[in-house]
């Protein structure tokens, strides 16, 4: 889940006031009282977040200077005779042809899949937002699909686009075209972005969330000054949605990257196949997938690992570099509530 | 003019209802089909011989009910140690303050940004080490230290709640873990049943970590369901892909469908402030 790190960082800590209440009483005396509260305030801090701590540092801390030290070794996890290699590896993810194409093709389906999952979202929001009857029904009838775990909706996608049985060559057949097989290249790749589509209840949710922050009374003076629903749309709507189409874009990209549903899609019959994801569909992570499953390559693995992740780090940077100025703040955000939109679950 | 936007916005919404809900009328109709149906030529649409053996035989030819049964034993065993700890750990950085509090909370929210497969393989390995794969210890662990994501959840909601409450204990004599307990916790039941819900059901939709972590014996319904419905010659079996795939769908949906409606409207009305 990575939904709030977009916003909330910076954002001071709202106990500070409370902390720094004076208590009762005046004098030597109330100051003293005072500073044993505060300090039993710090000790019950360290006993309330300690735990978290110390999980951090033994399950995630130290894994990750575990894959650290990986990513400079040929380790294979088995045998004993891994040893350092240096930069080897990460000088293998810059060269290896197939690693650079599977992050070219990522870039391409991420490039693809989050604006249309975005502009899909936004416009099933505008849609269940309006005064129409069973609103409440349209929207978790639409918000459904977006809680189907992975496994069970590439399944329902596999069964869909089989080149035999499926409902979508059924469908072409009826109108007098021959089918194809959606789940190989060329088509692969749409599959998969239609998988993607088709959980765009979360994008509704957050940007319905947004539109209904709008105020009402910027609307009323619009039509007043003869607006009409584009003009209204364009400049009142999307501007001040655009906070919440950004983390939309942030959190979208940072999923989009991390991508592992081909694999469930044309997973093998055969726990951990790697080998049978169409070329179109083979993206980084299968590729890390592969290396790691199939060729037990631990080592390569985790340095492509680390590249993700520095892509990740990266491509956020990037983001909210050029955002600026295209997202459009009406109020500023109040120091104590990071602006936080929630989305609802792990996709 | 005003009735005619409308009827295009029912059009629209139909529509798009149609294609949402199609995937998961496709899934019922194909496990309700005779195996031999899954091959007709032209497409039966609807199946001419609806029964119900498929689920039936989706339950026996795989120990779906075993599965089940790790699948339900994981996500609920992480799902309680994960909303207690991260209801815990979030008190503690909504009310207290120490010196170091603001950069452990930035800690904190910058691991939502880390792949969590990076950290999987070097666990895999130090699990393995120490004999801990094929047990459920791991996500007792990751359990008992709460998740960033919950914390923060549970953070912004013990934020927002009256000094007042916390004052009173005070004067009467109350330490921390009391107003954590006896006031708190027992107001933050909308909290919790989101905690529950979510951690619950991304344990249940998990395919990574018990792909893993787990042998065939004891790993989860997700990952045995993608690959468990095959013929004698490997060949995959379509309907009982589907007869399985709605029994593990299905929970998932209804406890949804349950709580939706404090769901959405908690997203839609106070989600972005």
């Amino acid at each position: 889940m990575s939904t709030e790190q977009i916003t909330a960082p910076g954002a001071p800590s709202p106990s500070g006031e409370t902390a720094a209440r004076p208590g009762p009483g005046t004098g030597v005396r109330a100051d003293r009282r005072r500073s044993s509260l505060t300090t039993r305030r710090a000790f019950s801090f360290y006993a309330f977040a300690g735990p978290w701590v110390l999980g951090f540092l033994a399950l995630t801390a130290f894994p990750l200077g575990y894959a650290l030290w990986l990513s400079l070794t040929n380790s294979d996890g088995l045998s004993n005779n891994s040893h350092f290699v240096g930069l080897a590896n990460y000088r293998e993810v810059f060269t290896d042809p197939e690693t650079l194409s599977s992050l070219a093709r990522t870039g391409v389906f991420t490039a693809i899949s989050v604006p249309l999952t975005l502009a899909a979202g936004l416009l099933l929001a505008v849609l269940v937002n309006q005064p129409i009857r069973a609103r409440g029904l349209f929207r978790t009838l639409l918000y459904l699909p977006a809680v189907v775990p992975p496994v069970g909706a590439a399944l329902t996608f596999k069964l869909i686009f089989d080149r035999d049985s499926g409902a979508a060559n059924g469908f072409l057949d009826a109108l007098h075209i021959d089918g194809v097989s959606w789940l190989m290249d060329p088509y692969a790749r749409w599959v998969l972005i239609t998988l993607t589509l088709w959980g765009a209840g979360n994008a509704m949710i957050v940007s319905l969330a947004g539109l209904q922050d709008v105020p009402k009374e910027l609307y009323e003076a619009a039509r007043i000054d003869g607006a009409n629903t584009w003009q209204t749309f364009t400049r009142i709507t999307l501007p001040l949605l655009s906070p919440v189409l950004f983390f939309q874009v942030v959190t979208g990209i940072i999923a989009a990257v991390q991508s592992f549903l081909p694999l469930l899609i044309s997973l093998d019959p055969t726990p951990r196949g790697v080998s049978a994801v169409p070329e179109g569909n083979y993206l980084f992570m299968i590729h890390v997938f592969a290396q790691y499953f199939a060729n037990g390559r631990y080592g390569y693995a985790s340095a492509m690992l680390w590249v993700l992740f520095l892509i990740i780090v990266l491509i956020t940077f990037l983001v909210f570099k050029l955002s600026r100025g295209a997202v459009f703040y009406a109020v500023d955000p109040e120091p104590d509530k990071p602006s936080r939109p929630r989305t609802l679950g792990g996709k | 003019m005003v009735f005619r936007r409308r009827s295009a916005v029912y059009m629209l919404l139909v529509g798009a209802l149609v294609l949402f809900l199609g995937p998961f009328a496709w899934l019922l109709d194909t496990a309700l089909k005779a195996p031999g149906e899954l091959r007709a030529l032209p497409i039966h649409w609807w199946p001419h011989h609806p029964s119900l053996s498929n689920f039936r035989d989706a339950l026996t030819q795989i120990d779906y009910f075993g599965y089940a049964r790790n699948s339900l034993t994981i996500a609920t065993l992480y799902a309680v140690l994960v909303t207690m700890a991260s209801a815990w750990a979030g008190y503690g950085f909504a009310r207290l303050n120490a010196p170091g509090k603001r950069f452990i909370f930035n800690v904190l929210l910058s691991t939502m940004m880390l792949p969590q497969i990076l950290t999987l393989i070097p666990t895999y390995l130090l699990f393995a080490k120490l004999h801990l794969t094929n047990t459920y210890v791991p996500w007792v662990l990751w359990g008992l230290c709460g998740a960033p994501y919950l914390i923060f959840l549970f953070r912004q909601f013990f934020s927002n709640m009256p000094k007042e409450l916390e004052e009173a204990a005070i004067i009467d004599g109350c330490g921390q873990f009391r107003i954590f307990w006896r006031i708190f916790l027992p107001q933050s039941w909308p909290v919790i049943a989101t905690s529950l819900i979510l951690s619950f059901s991304w344990t249940w939709g998990d395919y990574i970590a018990p792909a893993l972590l787990l042998d065939d014996a004891h790993t989860t319904l997700a990952v045995k369901l993608a690959y468990g419905y095959v013929n004698e010659h490997g060949s995959p079996l379509g309907n009982l892909v589907a007869a399985g795939a709605v029994m593990y769908v299905v929970p998932v949906l209804a406890l949804f469908l349950i709580v939706q409606r404090g769901f959405v409207a908690g997203v839609a009305t106070s989600g972005l402030k």
